[in-house]
């Protein structure tokens, strides 16, 4: 039985179609991967020699005034990007993975963007999560919307009801090598992936997997409750293709929308604007506006001199952490309205497998915003280290050559990812079991 | 072809369609979803250029509050541009949300516009966003496709064809009535759309609102022109498929190729063909270019040094310090020269390259209607990449003149090294200076950098027009 239903199969157009299209765009999508691996890779090269090249020129003109050179000396923190994010870009073309800070404050430096052509960002990458979460679902619902009518309108469906007792069986297995085709391509592209992208075969890649397959189930137990209800061709695909618009379009479009809307963050523009403020009138004020709040932070510089009627380096610095401090309370709570954000829309996703999905495959890939906020708070505490390693050779006037240069390289900076097994899994498995619940019920009539 | 059975014909294509429940279900729906669209719309149009409004006000107000000061001091305070929303980006938010929306201005630098509504998102962005537009341009075109796909193919299969040209009706009459009843169906959402969205232009217009008119209305023939032709291919694909079934799948097969997955394929192959370099590698060759040409830090560069005795040798003094204006002005003056042209010239580059990327979506305009609609509905709203940079550029001119003026004044009021003199100016010069304030881009501007897709749009036209008169011969009736 199932090697005459396989050959059925392998003979209809669709299966053609569906074969070329979700092989030759998933190939695309992971070679478009391969390509965002080597931008990185090529803008770390470029980012560790710009900082040894910019060290070895400015060390020739300020060797004597450390201040002044590191008023212009950028030192660069790199996020390595796991090789799986090739698989889910997810939100690093937006957020660079790249930062570049002189010692200057941090918040006039940490929100910088990298280039990007705009269209891209709109249309967003053709990577191989878009192909799970778009495309196959439409391959599925090409290959099973007529499951039951197409027999129905050709008139095989009498002979065959004459010829066997188990016609749900038999629907069931034509489910089932139809979603069998689907994971087998599914298999073969993560296998290319993995080889072409050189992913390592690790709890990640297996939690991606199991992401996929779930997902690919929940489809096929939504395609197999439209079949159960044994409505013609025409009334399914309609049906099936007004929840895809739904499921993948216009419910998260809504969320995001909404999300925006309700989070708004004027903070991000008032925090640049207190950094610039908190700075600047300190030039014009007295030198203990500066110094006391200085001192308050960092009280093991108590004992340096400033000079009240003359530039120092100790008060520009201290008027530099000024700006931080000013503008420390906004970027906090812009912070917190971006995490509400997540939090709003990890809660949302439960409920809906599309963007469960999607969320998932970035937090898995490294590329969600929390592990962006993530990377802006060790953004942070790299410009605390390196200015605390740097102001009392500053304040001591200690010449640039008796630092140890070779110590200052670009650093980089792994990416945590946590992740829970039972989150990940349970709300797709529920949902499946729930809509493939309904259809079975269905079925009983038949 | 008589006036009367045409009607008779659009008339009857309208009760057929609103006989259906799941018209009325999608007709439902489609409110609520153009409800939603103008609430999150106008909201998020009117929360952010408030805010931003305000802050503009302030930056300008701390600006022309400083204190009497060195001018160069005044060119690091800097200012702020923030980008203002077009009124009609209501109605399309086109790529609003993945530009930046403010930029900090100062002498010296070529900041980046920062704090873009994606770089503070989830990942619920790459879903895309409602709007207007949005319904318009995905969400009406499916309906279209609906309504449209059984109106001949399943008059064929039923008979009933046959029997309309028994009784005299010509084929002519036919096509045409169908594909206008469906046409003018699809133009309640348009209407409605539309209305709304004039009472916003009305409203809130702050710029010239015959510019914003000339925007609108042409947002409103190029959408009655997509319509007409969806409508017409519908029309088509239905009268050319054996059966309603087929024609259908073909339907919605055009549908996804033309809406999901071609343009999203040639944007990715486009970024696949011409990389763009990432900004470390750009401002190493800016820096690189920068110390070919003269680097002033360096005291023994021949560029600077050349310029030095030129400069000595015209006013006819020994030092710098004889020389009648402030020579770290004018040493700063022409830094600032320099550097802004050779960034601007590199930035040139890299969006050439962006240009190229995007072409090749670009020009299947011809062979994808939902394209052209696409980048007509985003320039004419203001919220294209062209839009884009016209205040990006606005901004950027603003930070170099700024820049310059403070530059100027140091030349003409601050002493030389060794020289008496105040080493300050008077705070008036500050309030002189005008606060930025951007204009958006003219609407023939845009007509020009949209021309590729309004030619498109009006070549799917006239070919629609054909198809429509070529069935209109050819229509078989069984």
């Amino acid at each position: 039985m199932y090697t005459l239903l396989f050959k059925s199969f392998f003979r209809t157009k669709i299966f053609l179609i569906s074969f070329v299209l979700l092989m030759s765009v998933g190939i695309i999508s992971i070679f478009i991967g391969k390509q965002y691996l080597l931008k990185q890779e090529k803008a770390s090269i470029a980012a560790q020699e710009f900082q040894l090249e910019s060290i070895k020129r400015n060390l020739e003109y300020h060797n004597d005034d450390l201040g002044l050179l590191l008023y212009y000396l950028r030192f660069t923190m790199i996020k390595q990007p796991a090789n799986i994010s090739a698989i889910s870009i997810g939100q690093s073309d937006v957020n660079p993975l790249l930062q570049a800070v002189t010692i200057r404050g941090i918040e006039g430096q940490k929100y910088d963007t990298d280039f990007e052509n705009p269209s891209l960002l709109m249309s967003g990458n053709l990577d191989l999560g878009f192909v799970i979460i778009y495309l196959f679902p439409l391959v599925l619902i090409a290959m099973t919307f007529n499951l039951y009518s197409e027999e129905k309108e050709l008139g095989t469906w009498r002979i065959l009801t004459a010829q066997t007792a188990k016609k749900k069986l038999f629907l069931f297995k034509k489910l089932m090598i139809r979603v069998l085709f689907v994971f087998g391509i599914l298999i073969v592209l993560l296998i290319i992936a993995s080889s072409v992208l050189k992913i390592a075969i690790d709890q990640y890649f297996l939690a991606l997997f199991i992401q996929s397959v779930l997902y690919i189930l929940f489809w096929s137990a939504l395609c197999f409750w439209m079949v159960s209800y044994l409505k013609g061709s025409s009334f399914n695909a309609l049906v099936l293709i007004a929840s895809w618009v739904v499921l993948t379009i216009l419910f998260p479009a809504i969320v995001n929308n909404y999300v925006l809307n309700k989070y708004q963050v004027p903070e991000a523009l008032n925090a640049m604007v207190e950094q610039r403020d908190g700075y600047h009138e300190k030039w014009d004020l007295e030198k203990d506006a500066t110094m006391t709040g200085f001192f308050e932070a960092y009280p093991q510089y108590k004992n340096y001199q400033v000079p009240e009627d003359s530039f120092s380096w100790i008060w520009y610095y201290g008027m530099q952490h000024m700006g931080d401090l000013a503008a420390k309370e906004t970027s906090t709570d812009m912070m917190d309205k971006i995490l509400q954000r997540n939090i709003f829309s990890e809660k949302v996703a439960l409920f809906v497998p599309t963007m469960h999905a999607q969320l998932n495959f970035n937090s898995l890939a490294g590329t969600d915003m929390l592990s962006h906020l993530n990377f802006l708070a060790a953004l942070t505490e790299f410009h605390e280290d390196l200015r605390l390693n740097f102001y009392p050779k500053i304040f001591d006037n200690n010449a640039a050559d008796t630092i140890d240069w070779t110590k200052h390289e670009a650093k980089f900076y792994n990416t945590e990812r946590n992740f829970n097994w039972v989150a990940l899994m349970l709300p797709t498995v529920l949902i499946t079991l729930f809509v493939g619940f309904l259809g079975v019920m269905n079925l009983r009539k038949l | 072809m008589r006036r009367n059975v045409v009607q008779l014909i659009v008339l009857q294509f309208w009760k057929d369609a609103f006989r259906s429940k799941v018209m009325l279900l999608a007709s439902a729906l489609m409110v609520l979803l153009l409800l939603f669209s103008v609430y999150s719309g106008w909201e998020n149009y009117h929360d952010q250029n408030h805010t931003r409004h305000v802050m503009q006000d302030e930056v300008q107000k701390s600006w022309e509050n400083n204190p009497d000061k060195h001018p160069h001091r005044m060119a690091h305070y800097g200012s702020f541009a923030f980008r203002n929303k077009h009124v009609l980006s209501v109605f399309d938010l086109g790529m609003e949300n993945f530009v930046g929306n403010a930029v900090f201005l100062e002498a010296h630098k070529q900041n980046t516009v920062n704090f873009s509504e994606a770089s503070m998102s989830t990942g619920l962005l790459r879903f895309g966003e409602v709007s207007l537009a949005m319904l318009l341009k995905i969400i009406v075109p499916l309906l279209i496709f609906y309504l449209g796909f059984a109106t001949i193919a399943r008059e064929r299969e039923n008979g009933t064809l046959k029997l309309l040209i028994g009784q005299g009706i010509t084929r002519k009459e036919i096509v045409i009535g169908k594909w206008l009843g469906l046409w003018s169906l699809s133009l309640t959402f348009l209407m409605a759309i539309f209305l709304i969205l004039l009472c916003f232009v009305f409203l809130e217009s702050h710029g010239s609102l015959a510019d914003t008119m000339f925007r609108y209305s042409t947002l409103l023939v190029s959408y009655l022109l997509f319509f007409a032709v969806l409508s017409a291919i519908a029309i088509l694909i239905s009268a050319f498929s054996a059966t309603a079934k087929g024609a259908l799948i073909k339907l919605l097969g055009i549908w996804l190729l033309f809406v999901i997955i071609v343009p999203k394929s040639l944007q990715a192959m486009g970024y696949y063909l011409y990389p763009t370099p990432s900004k470390i590698e750009m401002e190493t060759a800016v820096e690189h270019d920068l110390i070919q040409q003269g680097d002033s830090h360096n005291p023994d560069d021949p560029h600077f040094k050349a310029l030095k005795d030129s400069v000595l040798i015209a006013h006819n003094v020994e030092k710098v310090e004889d020389l009648p204006f402030n020579y770290s002005g004018f040493i700063m003056a022409t830094g600032e020269s320099l550097s802004t042209e050779i960034y601007l010239k590199h930035q040139n580059d890299l969006y050439q390259v962006y240009q190229k990327q995007n072409n090749l979506e670009r020009f299947s305009a011809f062979i994808n209607p939902y394209t052209a609609i696409k980048n007509v509905s985003m320039a004419f709203s203001g919220t294209d990449f062209q839009s884009f940079l016209h205040f990006k550029a606005k901004a950027e001119a603003y930070r170099y003149k700024l820049a310059q003026d403070m530059n100027q004044l140091q030349m003409d009021f601050i002493p030389n090294r060794g020289k008496s003199g105040p080493n300050t100016i008077s705070n008036r010069y500050w309030k002189e200076f005008p606060p930025f304030e951007y204009q958006f881009m003219k609407t023939s501007t845009v007509f020009k950098n949209e021309v590729i897709a309004l030619l498109a749009l009006i070549v799917w036209s006239i070919l629609a027009v054909f198809g429509l008169l070529n069935l209109s011969t050819k229509l078989k009736a069984i």
